[in-house]
């Protein structure tokens, strides 16, 4: 991409949009204008981050959540694709689970969190208590409805070719339910972080959560919003990742990205 | 014309909304199994008949109800706001392509952040109270119904832009009969994700913070040992999220009755 193009391609007014809200804060919470005891300027909140990180206590927040995101992600990838699947080529496996989906999805994860706790005490166990189950559901429904969705004329194909089962799913069920079950993926990948972070919040003191929670109870504003930008960030460079991922295993998710 | 009477057919739009009922066999038997396998009283995995005596001892002390009515007041208070606000703000911009632009990266980055991090923002910044519980609710469902509304408004199809042209219809009569129609299945699907991250904050607030609701009844149970109430909360707590899923689906199935069927990259 030549340098023009790449120009073109920033959004000024959106950047100056966010410049001119990061300076209007700045200046108001410096001229007095907004007097509230709890709100930091940008500022500050950069000096707090960097304070974090030069303790050497940012790092390893970080990497715990990471961690915990990778663990619960990759549970619910194994889980959601296989259990998916099966759903999606069995119509008797989803006329009888179907209902107890529908029961299980919209409990929400925090919820969990009382049951972990009750079981596992404060660790890495309750988080995942709480963050598999929710991350499960973007995958496995999209995974089924990715296998069920694949067009009538893909399978006489696999039939005038006379392929067998596994070639047949692994040959065109698999790359044609592809395009939802990424978006799946990316979904869960977002809700494990979320996840995670709430975990982190009220059963693991540990992490980028608990981070906020502490510093909001040490009545350290500064500190606390340096957490929270610091797991935007992630959400964000996640997010890209995957996307950047998806578009170079599966060159037709570029038509896809038109989502919302 | 039609034989059978508008509430007839909202009956029947409503059942095909609902999944079959056979469905729910895996989650009888499992609970069945556990009741049946349970032959000492473990303290970590009690017996479902246990949850419903945890349950009735927490509603005769007379702590159920105001904490379900709590937690139920602030979830509808928090998505009517949510609604009314993500919808205007979110025509205003996508009407407007300009605005749009100049604000999209704003919007992009406050939806990144975790819904659950503003929770201890706005302790701070609006104490524990009732107001603060429906502060967080709002701020986290408002952005899929928000971001879906503006992306729907976008890309109304041109054709119909020309109608209202062709028509000469008012500023005030293009909203109203052109773009509002087109964005409500998109407003609709954007309610839908809005619903459980509600619920979660709404839940997540009261464990954190104890105040008022079944989240603090549920951490309430979990700190004094009392596993039976905290798993029969627990399914508490998925029968409401249930209930009110099944109600929205319901609700939808009759709005969108005159709308065009969804497309499969919709229905995601």
């Amino acid at each position: 991409m030549d340098k023009r193009r790449l120009i073109a391609r920033i959004n000024w007014p959106g950047t100056a949009v966010l410049a001119f809200i990061g300076l209007a804060w700045e200046a108001a919470v410096r001229s007095g204008l907004l007097d509230y005891e709890y709100l930091p300027a940008p500022s500050v909140i950069a000096v707090g981050w960097g304070e974090l990180a030069r303790q050497g206590i940012l790092g390893p927040d970080i990497a715990h959540t990471l961690i915990s995101v990778a663990i619960g992600w990759a549970a619910a990838m194994v889980l959601g694709i296989s259990l998916g699947f099966l759903l999606g080529l069995s119509a008797t496996a989803r006329r009888y689970s179907l209902a107890s989906i529908e029961v299980l999805r919209p409990m929400p994860g925090v919820a969990f969190a009382p049951v972990g706790l009750l079981l596992f005490g404060f660790s890495l166990k309750t988080e995942m208590v709480v963050t598999i189950l929710p991350v499960l559901w973007p995958v496995l429904v999209n995974t089924m409805g990715g296998v069920t969705g694949v067009h009538q004329r893909l399978h006489d194909v696999g039939r005038t070719f006379r392929l067998g089962r596994r070639d047949t799913i692994l040959r065109i069920i698999l790359p044609a339910a592809m395009p939802p079950i990424v978006v799946g993926a990316r979904i869960s990948l977002g809700l494990a972080l979320v996840l995670a972070v709430v975990a982190e919040m009220v059963g693991n003191p540990e992490g980028l959560g608990y981070g906020i929670v502490r510093e909001q109870q040490a009545l350290r504003p500064d500190l606390m919003f340096a957490y929270i930008v610091t797991v935007g960030l992630i959400g964000i460079v996640l997010n890209a990742g995957m996307l950047a991922l998806a578009e170079a295993l599966l060159p037709s998710f570029r038509q896809l990205r038109g989502d919302p | 014309m039609r034989s059978t009477g508008p509430w007839q057919q909202y009956f029947k739009l409503s059942v095909a909304a609902l999944p079959s009922a056979r469905g729910l066999l895996p989650l009888v038997v499992l609970l069945g199994v556990w009741q049946l396998l349970q032959t000492d009283k473990s303290p970590y995995f009690p017996p479902p008949s246990d949850w419903w005596n945890g349950l009735m001892l927490l509603s005769k002390s007379g702590r159920l109800y105001p904490a379900l009515s709590a937690t139920t007041m602030t979830l509808l208070l928090g998505l009517v706001l949510a609604i009314a606000v993500g919808t205007g703000v979110g025509l205003f911009v996508g009407v407007f392509p300009r605005l749009r632009r100049a604000i999209g990266p704003l919007l992009e980055f406050l939806r990144a952040i975790p819904p659950p991090a503003i929770v201890p923002v706005a302790i701070l910044f609006l104490g524990y109270d009732e107001r603060m519980k429906l502060t967080v609710v709002v701020l986290a469902a408002i952005w899929p119904i928000l971001l879906n509304t503006s992306s729907a408004a976008e890309r109304v199809h041109p054709l119909l832009l020309d109608v209202a042209r062709s028509f000469r219809l008012s500023a005030v009569d293009r909203m109203r009969l052109i773009i509002l129609p087109s964005v409500v299945p998109a407003i609709l699907l954007g309610i839908r994700v809005a619903l459980p991250v509600a619920i979660v904050v709404t839940l997540l607030v009261e464990i954190l913070t104890s105040i008022e609701g079944i989240g603090a009844l549920m951490i309430g149970a979990q700190r004094n040992f009392q596993s039976p109430q905290v798993y029969g909360l627990l399914v508490l707590i998925g029968l409401f999220g249930l209930l009110v899923n099944s109600i929205f689906a319901v609700f939808e199935a009759i709005l969108l009755r005159r709308w065009p069927p969804k497309t499969q990259s919709e229905n995601f």
